[in-house]
């Protein structure tokens, strides 16, 4: 599963520059407490979160993410964009609830 | 034997710059051929690291030393302390402020993961202020193949 495989599912939208997105998405990680993250995520994971703050920026980029999912609808301000775009990390947005999302893409699979 | 030691200050609820350490940190350490899995390790340490001075310090200073067969990063803050490390050293348990939480930290995590990530680590604390020093030995299969 890349980026791409998950913005061709009409849930998805991305919500940034277009890069990195053939990168292989070595697993979903969903958390919205970031030391979590820290400890238990995987480089190359994709995180889903409700958090919209630029620090989930931060350890992504810290842990070389594949990419952002924020679920719920969370709205996510310019700054975290601009950001994100900064470090080359795809944002993507859905309505779905986290374990919607989890659901969905665990359809896709590998 | 060479040596480099770089200084950093941290301001208190600098939520916005918190990591900026750990990111320098980050691109110093793979600029010199490290693993990625070794500068994962030490990225995230100094993360959670510099998170807790930020979120629960009045702010405080970072030194990172490079040597050739270590890098030890020590964290000093000027308050108020940590009530009791043995609380602090265990999972889950946090002291976080509501602002903290908002930002997604408070997991009371920080300090159990930097334990286990790091091959040395020593904490003293009083109501004047927190050291905290951690060290990650260099050998070969620390550098990437």
């Amino acid at each position: 599963m890349n980026v791409k495989s998950i913005i061709n599912n009409h849930h998805f939208t991305l919500i940034n520059n277009e890069t990195n997105l053939d990168n292989k998405i070595n697993k979903l990680f969903a958390s919205d407490l970031m030391s979590h993250v820290m400890g238990f995520a995987e480089t190359e994971d994709c995180l889903v979160t409700v958090l919209n703050n630029i620090n989930v920026l931060g350890v992504a980029s810290l842990l070389d993410f594949t990419g952002v999912i924020f679920s719920h609808g969370v709205k996510v301000n310019d700054s975290i964009i601009q950001k994100a775009n900064e470090l080359d990390i795809p944002l993507i947005q859905t309505k779905l609830t986290t374990v919607e999302v989890i659901n969905e893409l665990h359809k896709l699979g590998e | 034997m060479e040596s480099t030691i770089t200084t950093y200050n941290i301001e208190r609820n600098d939520i916005g710059n918190a990591g900026t350490v750990a990111s320098l940190t980050k691109r110093a350490l793979k600029r010199q051929g490290l693993s990625r899995e070794f500068v994962k390790t030490v990225t995230i340490g100094v993360y959670e690291a510099e998170i807790n001075v930020v979120i629960h310090s009045y702010g405080g200073e970072v030194t990172v030393e490079k040597a050739d067969d270590y890098i030890e990063i020590i964290f000093k803050d000027v308050g108020p302390g940590i009530e009791s490390i043995e609380n602090a050293m265990t999972e889950g348990w946090s002291t976080a402020s509501k602002y903290a939480i908002e930002n997604g930290f408070g997991a009371g995590m920080g300090l159990p993961n930097i334990k286990a990530v790091s091959d040395e680590m020593d904490l003293h604390s009083s109501k004047e202020g927190t050291t905290l020093r951690i060290r990650f030995y260099i050998t070969e299969d620390c550098y990437e193949r």
